[in-house]
């Protein structure tokens, strides 16, 4: 065993110093005296519930919707295929705010599905289903990325083995192939749900801000921080909680799989 | 490159130029930035500006952003920092008076009163925003007046679909066909805005005055360049530029 070399130690120090300072202090002050009757302010307990209930459908939307793309993707040789696989990877990679401006083009009262939902009597802007479609619009192609390498993990002989011993299709997928990609899309679930509750650029583009309605935990951050500190640093607190338990839930998962 | 710093330092030091940093409400945003350019065309100097809702400004100056200059939509989001000792003194340099805009070609508004009417898409700025507070007060005028309804303010909070955090959000809201109404301040339906909003008169008696208040931060590494800024804009020329951006002139 030997001493390693101080010029890494320090600089390592240096960095994890840098990147924990900040999330210190900040749970220094969120976490202070006042953190209970804040976070039963009905500010905080909007946002939260705002955020709860509009990641919950995204995620159900994403699991719903993403499990079969995904699925197709992995196993499945079709033209173009690789073309819709880096196309569906788009939303990840694309600034939050120029997903909010596709959204609007496209589901906003004057957009391309806008104008015709809207006639059909079904008015996205402003509502709840709108900040589901900017969360799913971001995160989705994080749960898809985990599915399909989930779907790649294993040979697909088991499955077809499976078949040969008489089960179905769906008896198949939901006993043979479920099981074995879960780790993978346990994960991708985890990481989309945690894209959806940071959401932020697209949401208030598209969705607005209304408290109660559409103002999630981030965009009810910003807002606090226009007049009362205080329900923007229990609400950064909470993030930070969460953003922890998600990596901790990521490592558990990682650990499972390997 | 010896020879390139010598220069550099030269042509700095000559001009006795600075770069001059400005925190400004959202609504100074195109005033400020041709203010910006004839101020450095005369002076040499570099003006660089972060226009947000008056109260992030404020936030980013009481955590120890640096900035040379702060001009605030009202005196809520100054006052404070100037108690506080932030900045030394203030002078207001304009005032300014709310406008209601709607799409063009939407008939959703004609008259104040379809404010209030039920379904209708309003969007507002946030009450801590300097707008969004005077936006309340209009319509509690509007509201007193009796000719309107003893609830209009009531009415017309029912119909807000989106609270935003700076007035050219609240304004963008309507330019993109999004909502039926919003209210901005006049100066924001500027020449751009202007191609795709009507605007829907709001008679002075319904609107609160709005003053903007001006200061040098006391932290102002270049203040006698940024007391410079603070003359030119409450000169004849800052005026000038305020006035053909919709703004009136200070008291």
């Amino acid at each position: 065993m030997t001493r390693p070399h101080p010029v890494p130690v320090v600089l390592s120090l240096g960095l994890a110093a840098f990147l924990l300072l900040p999330v210190a202090a900040l749970l220094a002050r969120g976490l202070g005296a006042d953190f209970l009757p804040t976070l039963l302010s009905p500010v905080v307990l909007d946002a939260l519930r705002v955020s709860a209930v509009t990641t919950g459908a995204a995620l159900a939307l994403t699991l719903a919707l993403g499990t079969p793309v995904a699925y197709l993707l992995a196993r499945r040789r079709f033209p173009g295929r690789t073309l819709l696989d880096a196309l569906l990877d788009l939303p990840m990679v694309l600034p939050p705010v120029v997903a909010g401006v596709a959204l609007l083009l496209t589901f906003g009262r004057t957009g391309w599905l806008g104008r015709p939902l809207e006639l059909a009597g079904v008015s996205l802007a402003f509502s709840p289903a709108a900040v589901v479609l900017a969360q799913v619009f971001t995160s989705a192609p994080f749960y898809i990325r985990a599915a399909k390498a989930g779907f790649l993990a294993f040979d697909p002989d088991v499955e077809a083995a499976a078949r040969v011993d008489g089960a179905g299709p769906w008896a198949t997928f939901a006993r043979v192939t479920l099981p074995l990609a879960l780790p993978f899309l346990l994960e991708g679930a985890v990481l989309a749900w945690a894209r959806s509750l940071g959401e932020f650029g697209a949401t208030l583009l598209f969705a607005g801000s209304l408290p109660g309605r559409t103002r999630t935990v981030p965009l009810a951050i910003y807002g606090a921080l226009e007049s009362d500190l205080a329900p923007a640093l229990v609400l950064s607190a909470v993030m930070v909680v969460l953003a922890f338990g998600v990596l901790f839930a990521l490592r558990a998962l990682a650990g499972r799989r390997g | 490159m010896r020879r390139l710093l010598v220069l550099l330092a030269l042509t700095l030091g000559t001009a006795g130029a600075a770069n001059l940093t400005v925190f400004a409400a959202s609504s100074l945003t195109d005033a400020f930035t041709e203010i910006g350019r004839a101020f450095d065309a005369g002076t040499g100097n570099r003006t660089t500006f972060s226009f947000a809702g008056s109260q992030v400004l404020r936030t980013q100056l009481t955590q120890g952003a640096r900035a040379d200059v702060f001009a605030s939509a009202n005196a809520a989001q100054f006052d404070p920092l100037l108690e506080g000792g932030l900045i030394a003194s203030g002078q207001v340099f304009a005032r300014n008076r709310l406008a209601v805009i709607t799409p063009r070609g939407g008939t959703a508004v004609r008259t104040l009163a379809d404010l209030a009417r039920p379904g209708l898409k309003l969007v507002i700025a946030e009450r801590g925003v300097p707008v969004g507070e005077a936006t309340r007060r209009a319509f509690d005028l509007i509201g007193a007046s009796g000719s309107y309804g003893a609830d209009f303010a009531a009415r017309a909070l029912r119909n807000v679909v989106s609270e935003e955090p700076n007035v050219r959000q609240v304004a963008l809201k309507v330019s993109l066909g999004q909502a039926d109404a919003a209210v901005v301040y006049v100066s924001d339906v500027t020449p751009t805005l202007r191609r795709s909003v009507r605007t829907v008169a709001l008679p002075p008696r319904f609107n609160p005055p709005v003053s903007y208040p001006v200061g040098v931060l006391r932290a102002s590494p270049n203040a006698e360049q940024a007391q410079a800024f603070v003359r030119f804009v409450r000169g004849p020329e800052g005026q000038r530029i305020l006035r053909k951006w919709g703004f009136l002139p200070a008291p």
